[in-house]
């Protein structure tokens, strides 16, 4: 076989771009030619070429010119997709690059910059271990119950004492045995995530990231999934979100976040096998795990306790396994009844949390560690990290999902193959396709566009970069009625904004706050379903409000922690006038855009002649506020200046550019992406 | 999308038309905007919505505590309505139904037959999921995923005014909820004192910035952020002639400090400084217990006490409103007669529902709560939907809204009406 050798470069560099799956397609395709063909190989290469020729000039030219595009259009269109906003000298240096190229490259991920990391450094919490988060940052009632077993505070205490005191002596105890509030662990996760919005090389990677968090939604509103779920976005979502949609499924379906948000770890059935792992020690950990694990100290305190439920009754739920169907895989129209969602649940039944922290020590056996291939016997439990099989909460039995039959003693594995067949399924190859083309393309994207990626989806075995090449590859991605169709998350508005300005941000979480007014509670959207991806959702009248009064409060430096200089933006020359400062502003936070009607419009009225008056006077009264010290975080004032005309004239056009880009990117084109 | 607001036609410009607005002279387009705080801000007759998000499990808000078959799928989870109970009894409303001893601020509008409550009551689509069942609840079209606007967004079009302002539809939250979703007119806001364009420290450039970003959404922006944009900036007007900043609820109410408490704290507000608020929306959340719901205490009382406490205050600081307000509760579905396995409950469906309001048949248990035996419950679990929700939520918009027609409403649903409300 040393066809190989015939085209080594183009090969090789075929093959480098290519995941395992596409080549083992490939592979096939010459197994399956050479099976009917046999000793014609010269027939094998060329299937390989052509298939080879074609992906190569699919990749290899965007079909934008067709559409009618110039280079930095199709670049600056390529980049408001895959980017979290770009800068003019982005646009130029994709586009000297080669679309193609950049994209190959950000499908594949590039080194890191140095920056991101040093930002990222002083965040200790973003890199631990689940059982570690546990252990440092425990929910609030644990740490009162720990504090009360260990005789630190006094379980009275809490409803009668002075509150103040009860609050330092919660303190102390925290102190001293090194606990960290969890509001901390959010807030350093909510930042991490920021940063690596704004400064990342890997933009694509955290859209990627955004995108199916988004999908496989879990939400800091729950207390039970709240914890894990920044390892959850590390160790599940970001390695997996340019790689098999089936392997993402499944490790989101053992995650710790997943698990608890959607219920199924608490979920059983009636075993048909011998226990091997004690049910009592898992009973005792989820109930004492569990947020309302105080709450009997209340009022409740005293009364009869009601019967509790036999121990062995059969506490099958079915949440999880009606949102994998109708949110994670087939869609809600994708063929499945209740009853599938009944038998899915009881397919899934034994898929636990391992016991994390404080609870490692479960009395009985250890769990085995996960063995793959033949040295694992059918059907055991096991530990796969985080995750635990516990055969003992396994619905014995045949169950059917789809007319499928699974089990009756597989264990675990009827649960992996219950995933792949919906990862496989047509129905999921649609839905996912779909979800892609509205984030990716336009809120109504072509059916043309999902029947390709559709396709691409299926024969790739879920392959998420051959879909978004297939995507890319497509005229519909680049139709003229797509350029700027979507209408930015109040996420991409602000990390917009702030790559366009070049900010430095240091206090993220500033950011998160805004983000939050403009209507998007990252990492709290409550419901399984995600935050909806589409302008209706997102444009109110009240978060467009904010959506302006963020481009202010942006520009005029008036968020605390989020450093802009207007002028350094412009190469520290100060604009000639009005006219040339919005032209100069407006071309470089809105790139390759149509531009005139923004100017037109904003031109007469930043004019007038009373505007200056009124800055004037409004900035002289903002500065001698800020000397009386009234005033938050203020607009860095020339102190060595000399002469307060000097002085009012620099805070005049400060003021002036602030206006300027803050009317810039509160305005409806700003909007749009 | 012609005309989706009023203002065009009160203000004697119709034949202008919305589709000439890009191209008007501003000189004619600040003369509209001059005109746009006009006559029809005034007192309308008010109905305020509130969605109890996650499914409420309505046989325990509400309890058949007679019932031996509850009491007996529900081993961890029944409450009785016995005195020697004591505080964690129920509170007795019929002899059959029991209201949750956290609701107890309930029980004297219940009994001055104010406040109604529906029970059995759900939608005909089978639906266990949350997102499809609120989106069929609030499209109000349980069988049409496509349906584009919100039943209530039609509501205010049923009302048969031209006179329309920005605040007739208002919304208590960050977003528009579906069931406002539409071609009139609605506001979502957090907080009406955020209604604005803010700077800090600079409230002056901040004004000036204002009148520059309503002339741009007109002039530049077209479908959706134009629409959007001019109804912020009428909203804007119109509450910048009030003082929201120092308001004090009337006859001491204390509203809880919760999502909802502060949510129908501003909607008093709003009723009462007559800007023609017809139809508020809020909503509360938290009510989809699987696990541990607890009992007289818990998060299932948790979530009934922040409830019940905060419709009781809303009503008592609107003591001189109450004959032109009316609340009404709604919830997805319900949930399964028999506990699971985590002393939770698991989707149901058919729940129960409350309308307050002075032209509320009240004091009374409508609908039809079967005896909970096996043959008895939907597909074998679950208390079975015996009023569609669509009667009840066309009956008290119609009745309180005065709305001449209601097959707007609900396009597809032709039943009765159950007589939740006066004639």
């Amino acid at each position: 076989m040393n066809w190989f050798n015939l085209f080594p470069d183009r090969l090789n560099h075929f093959l480098l771009n290519r995941s395992e799956g596409e080549i083992s397609s490939c592979a096939m395709v010459i197994l399956t030619t050479r099976k009917f063909f046999a000793g014609l190989v010269m027939a094998g290469v060329l299937v390989v070429l052509a298939a080879f020729t074609e992906r190569r000039s699919e990749q290899s030219s965007f079909p934008w010119q067709k559409a009618g595009l110039t280079e930095q259009q199709a670049a600056a269109h390529l980049l408001s997709r895959f980017t979290y906003g770009a800068t003019p000298e982005q646009i130029e240096q994709v586009r000297r690059a080669g679309l193609e190229n950049w994209f190959e490259d950000q499908l594949r991920g590039v080194p890191e910059n140095e920056d991101l990391k040093r930002r990222l450094g002083s965040f200790d919490a973003i890199a631990l271990s689940n059982a570690a988060v546990v252990q440092r940052y425990p929910r609030n009632a644990r740490v009162v119950r720990m504090a009360i077993a260990e005789g630190a505070i006094h379980k009275d205490s809490i409803r009668t004492g002075d509150r103040a005191a009860y609050r330092e002596m919660l303190q102390n105890y925290m102190k001293q045995n090194d606990l960290r509030p969890q509001q901390e662990l959010f807030r350093q996760f909510i930042s991490q995530k920021i940063l690596r919005a704004v400064y990342s090389e890997n933009q694509l990677q955290e859209i990627m990231t955004d995108f199916w968090f988004n999908h496989f939604n879990v939400s800091l509103t729950k207390p039970q999934c709240a914890e894990f779920i920044p390892a959850y976005e590390r160790d599940v979502i970001r390695p997996g979100a340019t790689g098999k949609f089936g392997d993402l499924l499944l490790a989101t379906a053992k995650s710790p976040a997943m698990l608890y948000y959607l219920d199924n770890f608490s979920s059983s059935g009636t075993p048909k096998m011998e226990s091997e792992f004690p049910q009592t020690a898992y009973r005792r950990k989820f109930v004492r795990n569990a947020p309302n694990a105080v709450k009997t100290k209340g009022k409740g305190r005293g009364k009869p306790k009601q019967a509790k439920p036999k121990k062995k009754a059969a506490g099958l739920n079915e949440n999880y396994a009606r949102e994998v169907m109708e949110l994670h895989t087939l869609g809600v129209d994708g063929g499945y009844t209740q009853k599938d969602v009944t038998e899915a649940a009881k397919v899934l039944t034994g898929w636990t949390v391992s016991p994390l922290g404080q609870y490692q020590n479960v009395k009985g056996r250890p769990v085995p560690a996960l063995r793959t291939g033949a040295a694992m016997r059918p059907g055991a439990s096991f530990r796969d990290g985080d995750f635990l099989f516990a055969a003992n909460r396994h619905e014995g039995g045949v169950k059917t999902v789809l007319g499928k039959k699974f089990g009756p003693n597989a264990g675990y594995d009827e649960g992996v193959e219950l995933l792949e067949m919906l990862a496989r399924h047509p129905s999921t190859a649609k839905f996912i396709s779909t979800k892609l083309a509205i984030r990716f393309v336009s809120d109504q994207p072509e059916k043309s566009l999902i029947d390709k990626m559709s396709r691409a989806f299926a024969k790739s075995g879920g392959d998420i970069r051959t879909v978004l090449r297939t995507m890319v590859s497509a005229p519909e991605f680049w139709s003229a009625a797509v350029l700027r169709e979507k209408t930015k998350s109040p996420f991409e508005l602000a990390i917009g904004a702030v790559r366009s300005l070049h900010a430095d941000v240091q206090q993220p979480y500033q950011l998160f706050s805004w983000i939050t007014r403009m209507g998007e509670r990252k990492y709290y959207y409550q419901a399984p379903t995600g935050f909806p991806d589409q302008a209706q959702y997102w444009i109110n009248t009240g978060a467009l409000l904010n959506r302006m009064n963020f481009g202010l409060a942006l520009a005029a430096g008036k968020i605390p922690g989020i450093q802009i200089d207007l002028r350094k933006l412009n190469g520290n020359r100060e604009p000639e006038s009005v006219s040339n400062a919005l032209a100069l502003y407006a071309a470089r936070i809105l790139p390759e855009r149509e531009l005139t009607p923004i100017i037109k419009k904003l031109e007469p009225m930043l004019s007038q002649p009373d505007l200056l008056n009124k800055v004037e006077e409004a900035s002289a009264k903002a500065a001698s506020r800020e000397a009386q010290g009234t005033m938050g975080t203020a607009m860095p004032i020339n102190k060595v200046s000399s002469g307060k005309h000097r002085m009012a004239a620099k805070a005049q056009s400060t003021d002036m550019l602030a206006q300027v880009v803050g009317v810039i990117i509160g305005s409806p084109e700003y909007q749009k992406r | 999308m012609l005309s989706r607001r009023g203002f065009l036609k009160a203000g004697g410009l119709s034949l202008v038309g919305v589709g000439l607005m890009g191209g008007m002279p501003s000189f004619l387009a600040d003369a509209i905007a001059g005109e746009k705080i006009w006559l029809p801000y005034k007192k309308r007759k008010t109905l305020v919505c509130i969605f109890q998000r996650g499914a409420m499990d309505g046989l325990m808000a509400v309890t058949p505590f007679a019932d031996a078959y509850l009491q007996k799928a529900r081993p961890a989870l029944f409450m009785g309505a016995a005195k020697s109970e004591g505080s964690n009894a129920l509170f007795d409303l019929d002899g059959r139904f029991g209201l949750h001893p956290a609701m107890q601020g309930f029980a004297p509008l219940f009994r001055e037959h104010r406040l109604a409550i529906v029970h059995g009551i759900g939608s005909p689509n089978t639906t266990r999921s949350h997102f499809d069942a609120q989106d069929y609840m609030e499209s109000g079209t349980p069988f049409k995923k496509g349906t584009a606007s919100g039943w209530l967004n039609r509501a205010i079009g049923e009302a048969g005014h031209e006179a329309i302002t920005p605040f007739s539809a208002v919304s208590l939250t960050s977003a528009l909820p579906r069931s406002l979703y539409g071609s009139h007119p609605a506001v979502a806001v957090s907080d009406i004192q955020d209604f604005g364009i803010r700077l800090r420290g600079n409230q002056q450039a901040a004004n000036k910035s204002s009148k520059n970003f309503e002339d741009l959404y007109e002039q530049t922006a077209s479908g959706l952020l134009q629409h959007t944009g001019r109804e912020s900036f009428e909203a804007v007007k119109m509450l910048q002639k009030n003082d929201t900043r120092n308001y004090k609820p009337a006859n001491g109410a204390v509203y809880p400090n919760t999502v909802l408490g502060r949510a129908l704290k501003q909607i008093a507000q709003l009723i009462k400084m007559d800007v023609g608020l017809e139809v508020a929306f809020t909503e509360s959340n938290g009510w989809d217990t699987h696990f541990n719901q607890g009992t007289a205490n818990g998060v299932f009382a948790r979530n009934v006490a922040d409830l019940s406490n905060s419709i009781v205050a809303f009503w008592n600081d609107l003591s001189a409103y109450q004959d032109d307000v009316t609340v009404m509760t709604m919830t997805e579905f319900g949930r399964t007669v028999h506990q699971n396995g985590t002393n939770g409950t698991d989707h149901g469906r058919a729940s129960c529902n409350f309308i307050l309001g002075n032209d509320v048949n009240g004091g009374k248990i409508h609908g039809n709560v079967p005896e909970l035996a096996k043959e008895n419950l939907e597909d074998g679990r679950d208390l079975p939907v015996t009023t569609d929700f669509r009667a009840v939520f066309s009956e008290v918009a119609a009745r309180h809204l005065a709305l001449k027609k209601t097959d707007k409403l609900f396009p597809d649903w032709t039943g009765k009406q159950i007589g939740v409300m006066n004639v």
